[in-house]
């Protein structure tokens, strides 16, 4: 059954357009072995705000993230989260794929992200 | 691996060129200008690794995104994502920074990945980008070299059958670090990707290979969908020993074309080499198909009719229409036909699916009708004389008896055989089918110009194309109208002239024979 995007936003846990960034490159990368430092500089995101979301996605059981190397982790999609979360994923990755779709993704997603975030990615 | 110490590295055409493989221990390096196939064949390199080997492989790439190196790999068939969640395979996104700390680390998150999932191989796509990181984690400064040389320790102190990708020919920079790797690298694989006239051309040449023997030169390369990259030896490297056989043989054959079998001299040596030449028209197709046909029903021999202008369907019909039924041994297997476009042709492809069609049907019979069309197919004179070379010697070695079609573009007279290069010192025979104009007819004349120790005739038959095939016209009922052709002479010339018989008048003085 297509969800809602909504629903599939509230389905993943995602509600700041920096954290499904993060996500997203975390996933499309499979396996990075990475800083949080050169992850903040591909997406063009301050790294205290990749820092923050990375803390907060492992935390919400949607990355995994290897113990340090030299500054560096390996981060992976924690692919053993429940089946209606991964379904939800896995509608939103296929709705990023067009230009349309992830415009309405940073539509949705900017809006929670307006005061604070603004304010976050200013700083 | 293999027993003798060699890595496979599993892609089609290229062990071969490197007799068997890569020793263990070499680090490969792939190096060729962008678009040119190197993450391509890095990753079919642990691809194939794990697949047809068992040896789990890691790719290591710095700007590759992953998500899309798994996308063009599912148009080759290869489901690398299937393989990543067995364990088999890690394709790991890290930047030069880090892969050059973790390289070099006793704690390192990627060898211990390495380890866990028993991997053998790894490819670093992009090992010029290491060239940005000169500075190490205790800021000490080193030479690109320098760190190269620790990269290429860190893998062999590991085991690890390592393969890197650079690209090179965009800056000074990046000469001065292929520089580098070529010397320090065991095995350079260059990569070639450039135009012939309006199309591309792929091509692979092994630049060295340290502890091996490889066969040298630039050979072919393509990328084929569903499959990979296929690399196919350039026609004139010489044959592997192994697959040597006798070149010559006192056997002779009947060909089983009485016009062919008269004239030489009651057959053929097994082996030889055969020119056909004539003019459009004149009957070279039709000598070709005939001579294949009698092969697979008297001879029993399994015959390979090679064509760049006609499709087999046309040419079974053309072949019927002379009472040549091949329908029978082209569906039985006994005669196979190969058809490829002269567009876009590419030789050294060309070449290896000869040899492939030879070897699987066991082929002792083969006419290439014509020359002239590759001639014009290829384009450059070295890689048509080095296809024709590499196609005579292919032939004597494996005993064939072959016959190529040339069409000689001299209508009025013949000045050379092949204009388009010297072939009488090639082949073992040299056979002119000629039209010859006596009176406001054509006629066809076929003359042994040249046969390798066969005492053949020099005597130039006229023959007839009827059902069946070609037949010589018997001289004794000959069917010009007016005179024998041996009433002629400057028959090759295209000008014949009759003779003028001197006769003597009753007191003995001479007189011109005016008949």
């Amino acid at each position: 059954m297509e969800l809602s995007l909504q629903d599939c936003l509230d389905g993943v846990g995602i509600s700041l357009l920096s954290e499904w960034d993060v996500l997203i490159f975390v996933y499309r990368h499979k396996a990075s072995l990475i800083s949080a430092d050169q992850i903040a500089r591909l997406i063009g995101y301050p790294s205290r705000i990749v820092n923050d979301v990375l803390d907060r996605l492992e935390r919400e059981g949607l990355i995994e993230r290897s113990r340090p190397s030299h500054g560096a982790h390996f981060y992976r999609i924690l692919t053993s989260m429940d089946s209606g979360r991964w379904l939800c994923l896995r509608q939103l990755i296929s709705l990023s794929e067009g230009r349309a779709g992830r415009l309405r993704l940073a539509e949705r997603l900017k809006a929670p992200l307006s005061d604070s975030g603004r304010k976050e990615q200013a700083s | 691996m293999a027993k003798d110490g060699l890595i496979k590295t599993g892609i089609k055409g290229l062990d071969s060129i490197l007799l068997g493989g890569i020793p263990r221990s070499n680090v490969i390096l792939v190096q060729g200008v962008t678009g040119s196939g190197k993450t391509l064949m890095g990753s079919e390199f642990v691809y194939r690794g794990v697949v047809q080997y068992n040896e789990p492989g890691l790719i290591v790439v710095f700007e590759t995104n992953p998500d899309k190196l798994i996308r063009d790999a599912a148009g080759f068939g290869w489901n690398l994502d299937e393989l990543q969640q067995q364990k088999k395979l890690q394709i790991i996104f890290t930047s030069p920074q880090v892969f050059d700390q973790e390289l070099r680390s006793p704690d390192s998150l990627l060898l211990e990945t390495a380890k866990e999932m028993g991997a053998q191989r790894i490819f670093v796509d992009g090992v010029g980008l290491l060239n940005t990181n000169l500075v190490d984690s205790n800021f000490v400064h080193r030479t690109y070299r320098e760190l190269l040389q620790q990269l290429i320790e860190s893998l062999s102190r590991e085991n690890l059958a390592a393969m890197f990708s650079l690209e090179i020919g965009k800056a000074h920079a990046s000469i001065a670090a292929a520089e580098s790797i070529d010397f320090l690298a065991d095995t350079v694989i260059q990569l070639g990707r450039e135009r012939h006239g309006r199309r591309i051309h792929r091509s692979v040449e092994i630049l060295k290979s340290r502890g091996q023997d490889f066969e040298g030169g630039e050979h072919t390369m393509q990328v084929t969908g569903g499959w990979g990259l296929e690399i196919f030896r350039r026609v004139q490297a010489p044959l592997p020993a192994k697959s040597m056989q006798p070149t010559s043989s006192i056997m002779r054959s009947v060909i089983g074309v009485e016009a062919v079998d008269t004239l030489i001299g009651g057959g053929i040596f097994d082996g030889s080499t055969t020119m056909v030449v004539g003019v459009s028209g004149v009957g070279k197709t039709v000598l070709g198909t005939q001579i294949l046909r009698e092969g697979a029903l008297r001879q029993k021999t399994r015959g390979l009719l090679i064509s760049l202008d006609e499709h087999p369907a046309q040419i079974v019909r053309n072949a019927q229409t002379m009472g040549l039924n091949l329908e029978e041994q082209v569906a039985d297997g006994t005669i196979q036909i190969l058809f490829e476009s002269p567009q876009e042709l590419d030789i050294d492809k060309h070449y290896a699916r000869i040899v492939q069609i030879i070897e699987e049907h066991d082929i002792q019979r083969m006419v290439i009708d014509g020359m002239t069309s590759y001639s014009t197919a290829i384009g450059e004179i070295g890689v048509y004389r080095d296809f024709f070379h590499a196609m005579v010697a292919y032939s004597k070695q494996r005993l064939m008896t072959t016959f190529f079609n040339y069409e000689n573009p001299e209508f009025l007279g013949i000045s050379s055989y092949m204009p388009d290069f010297p072939v009488s010192s090639i082949v073992d025979n040299l056979i002119l089918l000629s039209l010859v104009e006596i009176n406001n007819s054509l006629h066809r004349c076929i003359s042994v110009v040249k046969s390798r120790g066969s005492k053949h005739s020099f005597d130039t038959r006229e023959f007839v194309i009827g059902q069946g095939g070609i037949s010589l016209v018997p001289l004794q009922q000959n069917l010009v109208p007016t005179l024998p052709l041996q009433s002629y002479s400057s028959l090759l010339s295209r000008a014949p002239t009759r003779f003028s018989v001197p006769t003597r008048t009753n007191n003995g003085a001479a007189v011109k024979d005016n008949k």
